[in-house]
C-alpha cells in the first residue's frame, strides 16, 4: 500500500470509529441531559412558591418563561418566572415566585451564574443573599439597599439587600427581576396569562 | 532507552515527572478548578479516564498510523473520549458538570494527554503505557486536590463544602479568583523544587 492510501486509510477508520461511537453515547445520553435540564428547571419553579405541589408552563419565548404553581387541591398558589439577564461576567439566569395577584415576590433562586467566586457568586447564598428577597412587595418596583442591612425585617418592603463588594451582580439580579415583573404584568393585563388547558 | 521498572514507570508522574509541577503541562485547567477540593477530584477523574484510554488505544495502533498523520489520529481519538467524557458527566452529574463548565471540552487540548500520546504511548507497549497514564493521573490528580485543599479551606473556610475553620476566620477570597491560583502554584511548585533539592543534595553527601 502506498502512503498516500495509508494515511487515507488509517484517518478515515479511526474518524468512522470514533464518530459511531459518538454517536451511540449520544443516543444513550441524549434523553437523560434533555430530562436534567427540565428537571432543573421545575424543581426551581416549585422551590420558589411556597405550597406548590406541581408546576406547568403557560408561557415560553426565548430566556423567559412562565409557570403555575398550583397546591394538592389544585388551587393556584402562583407563578414562577424564568428570567435571564447580563451579570457581571456572563449571563445570569433566575426564577422567581409572585403570587397569584402578581403583587408580592415570594422568594428568588438563582439557576445560572458566572460571576466573581466569593464575592458576585454570593447572589446564589441563602444566608446573604436570597433570604432577603422573600415577601417582597412588588406592587412598584424593587430597589436595592445599599448598604445592606443584617435583618430582612428592617427593609422596606419593596427593598432587597445588596451584596458589600458585589453591587453590579446584585444591580443585575434586581434588573432582571424588575424587568421579568414588568413583563409578567404587561401579559396580565393582555390577558395571556390564562392556563391553557 | 533503558527500560524502566514498572514501579518507577507508575511513580514517575507522581514525582519526577509530575505532569504539573515538573512538566507545568495542563495548567489552564488546574489554575481554573482546583478552587474547591470536590472539582478537582472530578476533573482528575476526567483526565485519568481520557488520558488511560487514549493512551490505550494510541498504543494498540501505535505501529499502524502513519507518522505523519498521527498528531491528527491522535486529537480524533482523544476528542472522542472527551465527549464521551462530557456527555455521561453531563447526564449523571449535572451538578458536576455545571461546576466544570467549559473545562471538560476543553481537556481535548490539554497538553497533558497529547503529551503523553507521542512521547510515550505512541512509542511503548500498551501495559507499559496505562502505567504511565495511571501514573500521570495520579500526580495530576494529587496536584489538583492539594491546591483544591489549600484554596478552598483559605478562600471558603470548607472542604468539600463542609465547613472546617469557624467565624473568627476571614476568608481569603482571593484564593477562589484567578491570582489565588496562581500564587498557589507558584508555591506548591516552588516547594517541590525545595524538596527535590534537599533530596539530591543528600544523594551528593552520600
Amino acid at each position: 500500500m502506498s502512503l498516500a492510501t495509508r494515511m487515507i486509510a488509517v484517518l478515515t477508520s479511526v474518524g468512522l470509529i470514533s464518530g459511531s461511537f459518538l454517536a451511540i453515547v449520544g443516543q444513550i445520553t441524549k434523553e437523560k441531559i434533555l430530562f436534567n435540564k427540565k428537571h432543573e428547571i421545575e424543581m426551581a419553579a416549585l422551590k420558589v412558591v411556597p405550597g406548590a405541589h406541581s408546576v406547568k408552563m403557560i408561557y415560553e419565548n426565548r430566556d423567559f418563561a412562565i409557570f403555575e404553581d398550583r397546591d394538592e387541591a389544585g388551587h393556584l398558589v402562583g407563578y414562577a418566572i424564568q428570567a435571564a439577564g447580563t451579570g457581571f461576567q456572563d449571563k445570569i439566569v433566575l426564577e422567581v415566585g409572585l403570587d397569584p395577584t402578581l403583587s408580592k415576590v415570594l422568594a428568588l433562586t438563582i439557576i445560572e451564574q458566572k460571576e466573581t467566586p466569593g464575592l458576585g457568586a454570593k447572589i446564589t447564598d441563602e444566608a446573604s443573599f436570597l433570604r432577603f428577597w422573600r415577601n417582597r412587595d412588588c406592587r412598584q418596583e424593587l430597589s436595592l439597599r445599599k448598604p445592606p442591612v443584617s435583618d430582612p425585617a428592617s427593609l422596606a418592603p419593596n427593598e432587597v439587600n445588596a451584596i458589600t463588594g458585589a453591587t453590579i451582580s446584585s444591580q443585575a439580579v434586581l434588573n432582571i427581576v424588575n424587568e421579568a415583573i414588568k413583563k409578567v404584568k404587561q401579559l396580565q393585563s393582555e390577558g395571556k396569562l390564562l392556563s391553557k388547558e | 532507552m533503558a527500560q524502566k521498572t514498572i514501579k518507577s514507570e507508575f511513580f514517575k508522574g507522581i514525582w519526577s515527572d509530575n505532569p504539573v509541577t515538573r512538566q507545568l503541562l495542563g495548567l489552564c485547567s488546574v489554575l481554573a478548578v482546583s478552587n474547591a477540593v470536590i472539582n478537582g477530584v472530578a476533573m482528575g477523574l476526567a483526565v485519568t479516564f481520557v488520558l488511560v484510554f487514549s493512551s490505550l488505544i494510541v498504543s494498540v495502533i501505535r505501529k499502524i498510523v502513519p507518522n505523519q498523520v498521527r498528531i491528527a489520529s491522535f486529537i480524533v481519538i482523544i476528542a472522542t473520549f472527551v465527549t464521551i467524557a462530557d456527555r455521561v458527566l453531563a447526564a449523571y452529574f449535572p451538578q458536576l458538570s455545571k461546576a466544570m463548565g467549559p473545562y471538560v471540552p476543553l481537556i481535548v487540548v490539554n497538553c497533558i494527554i497529547l503529551g503523553r500520546a507521542e512521547a510515550f504511548a505512541s512509542k511503548n507497549k500498551v501495559g507499559r503505557s496505562i502505567i504511565d497514564a495511571l501514573g500521570m493521573s495520579c500526580g495530576y490528580i494529587l496536584t489538583l486536590l492539594l491546591m483544591g485543599f489549600i484554596r478552598e479551606l483559605l478562600g471558603n473556610r470548607s472542604i468539600l463544602g463542609y465547613q472546617i475553620l469557624g467565624k473568627w476566620f476571614e476568608p481569603w477570597v482571593v484564593m477562589l479568583l484567578p491570582p489565588g491560583a496562581f500564587i498557589m502554584l507558584g508555591l506548591i511548585i516552588a516547594l517541590f523544587n525545595l524538596i527535590e533539592n534537599k533530596i539530591k543534595e543528600k544523594q551528593k553527601l552520600r
